[in-house]
């Protein structure tokens, strides 16, 4: 027999929001709040916001990579102690 | 002689293809628990010596990542000499619901816009820098290095529930400056689409 899913208010859903962008709740959960933004005009702006906010957060990946110099001198000080790289 | 330096040289190709690797990410990370380049600089090169010195102890196929980040933590923690930080507790789903109210309101007067129109780089890499420890490393360790709320715990030594209520509490806090970053660039606009100035 198919799970049933739950009916969530939206209350239930938006505190669990972030926790659904994240992927972080286990199945059964998961899909509750997926229903719930399915049908619900108020709470779906939300997790739209919600996810756009974290996408551009997550550019900061892009943003800042290591400067040369400070990998230069990582190198450097691990060579010192032993390391070889081919 | 010649076998020990074939277990070197073996040695250094697993920290090479499973620690350096990282070197961006770890940097990232030094970066924003110290908030100065010269000083993550520091952290970075203690972190690889300490990773290098003790690489026996590393797991193959285990995350090298979460290890490298929890070896940063306390490097800076060390250097800071401090102990762990106080943990405070929460509700995170109350901050979550805070959220969304943050969420309306910006909605409401169109600030939440500024995510779909503009470059967000420089203003959320400031509203980043600009928040508090612990609530700094649980956005950088979330958000940007995309690790689980389990992995930032055991980085952090603290609880999941903990994790959760500061990365809530911080991305609210982020929100509001980036609602209030939109109104000072003049970004909002009015109900026939133009650009105001509020």
């Amino acid at each position: 027999m198919p799970d049933e899913i739950r009916s969530i208010d939206c209350r239930t859903a938006v505190s669990k929001l972030w926790d659904y962008l994240d992927q972080e709740l286990d199945d059964a959960r998961m899909r509750e709040v997926q229903k719930h933004l399915e049908n619900c005009s108020a709470c779906l702006p939300h997790a739209d916001f919600g996810q756009r906010f974290l996408h551009a957060l997550n550019g900061a990946r892009q943003r800042h990579l290591t400067p040369p110099a400070v990998r230069s001198q990582v190198m450097a000080a691990l060579a010192a102690d032993g390391f070889k790289q081919d | 002689m010649a076998e020990r330096g074939e277990d070197l040289k073996s040695k250094d190709e697993s920290f090479a293809r499973d620690a350096l690797r990282w070197m961006d990410d770890v940097y990232r990370f030094a970066l924003s628990l110290t908030r100065d380049p010269s000083d993550a600089q520091d952290i970075v090169q203690e972190t690889y010596l300490r990773a290098y010195r003790s690489w026996h102890t590393f797991q193959p196929g285990s995350d090298g990542r979460r290890w490298l980040f929890t070896i940063c933590r306390n490097v800076f923690l060390r250097s800071r000499q401090q102990g762990r930080l106080e943990v405070e507790v929460s509700d995170g789903d109350a901050e979550a619901i805070a959220a969304a109210r943050e969420h309306k309101a910006m909605i409401d007067d169109g600030s939440d816009r500024l995510l779909a129109s503009v470059d967000l780089g420089p203003a959320l890499d400031r509203a980043l820098a600009n928040l508090d420890e612990p609530f700094r490393s649980a956005v950088q360790l979330v958000d940007v290095e995309d690790q689980s709320y389990e992995a930032a715990a055991e980085i952090l030594g603290v609880p999941i529930g903990t994790v959760r209520s500061r990365l809530f509490r911080a991305r609210r806090q982020m929100q509001q400056v980036l609602a209030v970053h939109a109104k000072d660039a003049g970004l909002l606009t009015d109900s026939s689409g133009r650009h105001s100035h509020a």
